[in-house]
């Protein structure tokens, strides 16, 4: 490479750089594989994530009852044995906003349906937030059960928290 | 000289002769990256056409057009076929040079498809922004003497700017108390559950336990991956460039142990873009093997 080839090659790396900023500007930072790299940006903020517990053995009464991270019921579903990844799962439930039915039934079809078969699965939302000034609190709450017939919705929530339409 | 252009220089290295290890070293670090969009293209494509049905989060061109077309009629996976086709043409240099560019469209459209279920998963953003410097490199540098400058020096150019505009989020998102250590105790218990979720079960490691513990370790830990981002833009400068990738290598293992979080291209593209590997194939080899010199 020339010194003449490598002033082109910043010139061109100036336009690339051009492109990136147009891309990335009115899309919140991310066009992939642009980005400027906001993960972990916002420290500090409450978070919500996602896990499937198995509750097939539980009372109804028993389901719906919130908990926290030391008492939750149910097992735990490994989701990536059904190949399916947590953190979409995580995602996907935190980032739904309006819970119509087709919504709900991408979620039982995220699995193979056959899986069930008499299986009562809990789709719970885990809320995390620090607690005064020396610990973390990991809220459960019981959000969708999946069963081989369909899905049902925590009857104790209102049914306005399952359909924001302003969500920020 | 204008700093443009002495950085340009860092990056390029025009007054410094080609040698055969240059070349090989390209070749082998080319073949990387073709195996990594291959497999990202058929690991996306088989995920969305078995498990996507709904678009949750549209990231990029499917803001504009409905991507949830991908997840029928196989068409995902035609796009990776279609992907790995191309990708290996552009490797061997029988096509047109302008292949790698419609690889990057292509990737590009098979990321949002895959990745339209709400995460935006960094790991893979240097394969693709070297795909791309690929893509601008056989297009504009064409040829085995321009080519290898071009294509090494802008993707080590986009990883130091990524790792230090990293930084600069962070101190715009949150301020000069980022590193407090709670906001790491925060994320540890985020990342558990996605832990309990993939896996069943959660054990926290040692290193998670005594951040847990003692703030202070958690305030440190947080503090030398910061500056670690912070100085990123430095291997931008040939003799500095080994030992800032050094510390980026070790940040990483930093956060796969504290937020269980891999980054294995990652870690592995910088492995070979971090240090001058084509010196010690030089001692080995002392002409360009003719295959080479074909795929070049």
């Amino acid at each position: 490479m020339t010194e003449k080839e490598s002033k082109r090659g910043m010139k061109v790396i100036g336009v690339v750089l051009l492109v990136f900023a147009i891309l990335v500007a009115p899309h919140e930072g991310e066009f992939w594989p642009f980005s400027i790299y906001p993960m972990f940006s916002q420290a500090g903020n409450p978070w919500t994530r996602a896990m499937i517990l198995d509750v097939t053995d539980y009372e109804d009464e028993e389901i719906w009852k919130q908990r926290t991270i030391d008492d939750f019921i149910g097992d735990p579903v490994a989701v990536r044995s059904y190949g399916v990844d947590g953190i979409d799962l995580a995602n996907f439930v935190s980032k739904t906003d309006r819970w119509t039915q087709e919504r709900r039934e991408a979620l039982r079809s995220m699995f193979d349906l056959k899986v069930f078969n008499e299986k009562k699965w809990l789709v719970v939302k885990a809320k995390g937030h620090l607690a005064g000034q020396d610990s973390v609190a990991v809220d459960i709450i019981p959000w969708v059960l999946l069963t081989d017939e369909g899905t049902e919705l925590n009857p104790n929530i209102n049914r306005s928290e399952y359909m924001e339409v302003d969500k920020p | 000289m204008k700093w443009v252009e002495k950085i340009g220089h860092q990056l390029f290295e025009p007054n410094r002769n080609q040698s055969p290890g240059e070349l090989i070293f390209f070749k082998i670090f080319e073949l990387f990256i073709l195996i990594y969009t291959i497999k990202y293209a058929w690991e996306w494509g088989i995920y969305t056409q078995l498990r996507n049905t709904e678009v949750v989060l549209p990231l990029g061109i499917a803001n504009y057009i409905d991507i949830s077309i991908l997840f029928q009629w196989n068409l995902a996976l035609i796009n990776a076929a279609v992907i790995t086709l191309l990708s290996s043409i552009a490797f061997t240099r029988m096509g047109y040079k302008w292949f790698y560019m419609v690889v990057m469209v292509l990737l590009h459209i098979q990321y949002v498809a895959r990745f339209s279920q709400g995460e935006i998963p960094h790991s893979m953003n240097l394969i693709g922004m070297s795909v791309l410097c690929f893509a601008v490199g056989a297009i504009w540098f064409p040829g085995k003497k321009q080519m290898p400058r071009f294509v090494l020096g802008s993707i080590i150019f986009f990883i130091g700017l990524g790792y230090t505009s990293a930084f600069i989020a962070k101190l715009i998102g949150t301020g000069i108390y980022w590193f407090d250590g709670r906001h790491l105790w925060l994320w540890i218990s985020e990342k558990s559950i996605d832990v309990y979720s993939s896996l069943g079960y959660y054990e926290p490691n040692i290193l998670q336990e005594l951040a847990l513990t003692y703030l202070p370790v958690a305030s440190i830990i947080l503090l030398i991956g910061w500056f670690t981002e912070l100085i990123g833009f430095t291997m931008w400068w040939k003799k500095l460039r080994p030992f800032t990738t050094t510390l980026l290598i070790g940040m990483h293992f930093g956060i796969t142990l504290t937020m269980n979080i891999r980054f294995d291209s990652f870690v592995m593209q910088l492995i070979l873009i971090g240090f001058p590997w084509y010196l010690l194939i030089d001692k080995y080899v002392k002409t360009t093997p003719k295959w080479v010199e074909r795929l070049m």
